[in-house]
């Protein structure tokens, strides 16, 4: 973020403040109490807000969607308009020479032989392709869309073509909600390592290789605890989301009931009204 | 240059000659045409090192001269590498290679028009979704950051701050079929011909 200054003649809490860190937090708090004079809430002031980072954990599509129907047809008109507009390859030059050879050869049945010795090439152009083919069925790739209910909302290999968001069930006060994984942010740390730590903190955590995109949270949803709960100084709490992309992961198998990997339009039937609210601005699924 | 080499030669032969000769038997050798011309020219014995002022001077000059010649060859601008996609190859212009252009009928010439035209709306419905899900998207990141803000100042600089790790950033698309898990891919030779220019 700055490079070491050099200069003498700046003043010392420039220089120290110039100087941060992602993890100096905690040193630059110190110093601004010192030389700061603004109103600056530190982790020792007290905010009526409980701070949580949470992760928004997507695996992006790893096979491309299907046509929708004008794509289809627009994707034959260029098809057909590219071909009636193209010069003829080497090797439909060679198709058509091999065709009137072949009808030169039927209709005079002369001695053709010194052609044939001629013929260095065995294969004709239509042979060469028959053995393409031939070739290409010996590949067998893998199956696009495996199907419509075979996975578990739990397995990652859902919905291949589309991006999926990890949930998780916690239990919050007395209920158990479906949310994205998060955790109280602790001092000392930035939000980020929070929602590092929240993804780290998921019993499957450890096989998850994330991607974090940038320090910058993506969205954030504030909820007030019921009555009851609220003690002094606490009015609720605000989660700050985090997005990451999957990266690589061992494909072992989520417990159903309490992990969910799952496309935006799934989302209304796990994730409460409000929560959803929040969290669906920032989910991109085009 | 040619008078050089002769009296250079002269010079060795005769510091060869001179340990066992006299200038009777130099007379009589056939390198040397008259002893007067001997006389005149210069000693017998020394050995060619005569030559010191001339020489460094005349390498000197040589090497100014060769200088000269460099600076000349490198004033010339060097040529230009083709880009070889702007040169169309020589099939491209020969006349066998015309395709018969169909001749399309009323109905599909309307049909094609008409194609298009939806595919345009289509495309600009897309774009418009596509827009209006960034905003919203950047949107709740600018409340996020807001709301941070208003919470811890030291932890909103940390979020403002640049991510030093994420760039490079790579990532591969998604493919038609999904990848076959621990499949070896078969190894394939190829004979690289694209040509290196060097200038």
């Amino acid at each position: 973020m700055a490079a070491p200054f050099t200069r003498v003649y700046r003043p010392l809490w420039r220089i120290i403040t110039t100087t941060t860190l992602n993890k100096g937090v905690r040193n630059v708090s110190s110093t601004r109490q010192q030389w700061s004079a603004q109103n600056v809430k530190t982790a020792g002031v007290a905010s009526p807000w409980a701070l949580h980072g949470a992760v928004c954990l997507q695996r992006l599509p790893v096979v491309s969607q299907d046509r929708s129907p004008i794509e289809d047809e627009f994707m034959e008109l260029m098809h057909q308009m590219e071909l009636e507009r193209s010069l003829l390859s080497d090797h439909e030059l060679r198709l058509l020479e091999d065709a009137a050879r072949m009808s030169r050869k039927q209709e005079e049945e002369s001695d053709e032989e010194e052609e044939d010795y001629r013929d260095k090439d065995i294969f004709t152009a239509q042979d060469l392709e028959d053995i393409w083919e031939q070739k290409l069925k010996q590949y067998q790739p893998a199956q696009r869309s495996q199907g419509v209910d075979e996975k578990g909302v739990s397995s990652s290999e859902r919905c291949l073509a589309e991006s999926l968001i990890l949930l998780v069930k916690k239990d919050v006060g007395s209920q158990k909600l479906w949310l994205l994984p998060q955790i109280q942010w602790q001092t000392g740390e930035t939000l980020r390592q929070t929602a590092e730590r929240a993804l780290a903190s998921l019993p499957v955590g450890a096989d998850l290789k994330a991607t974090f995109l940038g320090n910058a949270p993506c969205g954030f949803y504030k909820y007030k605890y019921p009555k009851d709960i609220q003690k002094e100084g606490s009015v609720g709490a605000k989660v700050f989301f985090f997005k990451a992309l999957l990266s690589g992961h061992k494909h072992l198998p989520l417990e159903k009931n309490s992990f969910a990997w799952v496309k935006k339009d799934e989302l209304q039937d796990f994730l409460k009204p409000e929560y959803l609210k929040q969290v669906r601005r920032f989910i991109m699924a085009l | 240059m040619a008078g050089i080499v002769c009296r250079t030669a002269s010079q060795i032969i005769s510091s060869q000659a001179s340990c066992s000769s006299s200038v009777l038997a130099v007379r009589h050798s056939h390198w040397f045409t008259s002893v007067l011309s001997l006389k005149t020219s210069i000693p017998l014995r020394a050995e060619p090192k005569k030559k010191k002022k001339v020489d460094p001077r005349r390498e000197i000059m040589m090497k100014e001269r060769l200088k000269k010649k460099l600076k000349r060859l490198e004033k010339v601008p060097p040529e230009l590498i083709p880009i070889e996609d702007f040169i169309t190859p020589a099939k491209c212009f020969d006349e066998t290679r015309i395709r018969d252009a169909p001749k399309l009928s009323f109905e599909e010439s309307e049909r094609r028009a008409l194609l298009l035209k939806e595919w345009s709306r289509y495309k600009y419905s897309q774009h418009q979704t596509e827009m209006d899900t960034i905003e919203e998207a950047l949107e709740a990141q600018r409340q996020a950051l807001d709301e941070l803000k208003l919470e811890s100042e030291e932890l909103y600089k940390a979020a403002v701050s640049s991510d030093m790790d994420l760039f490079p950033f790579q990532r591969e698309g998604p493919s038609y079929t999904p990848p076959i898990t621990n499949y070896e891919a078969p190894e394939g030779k190829y004979n690289n011909i694209t040509r290196v220019y060097t200038q």
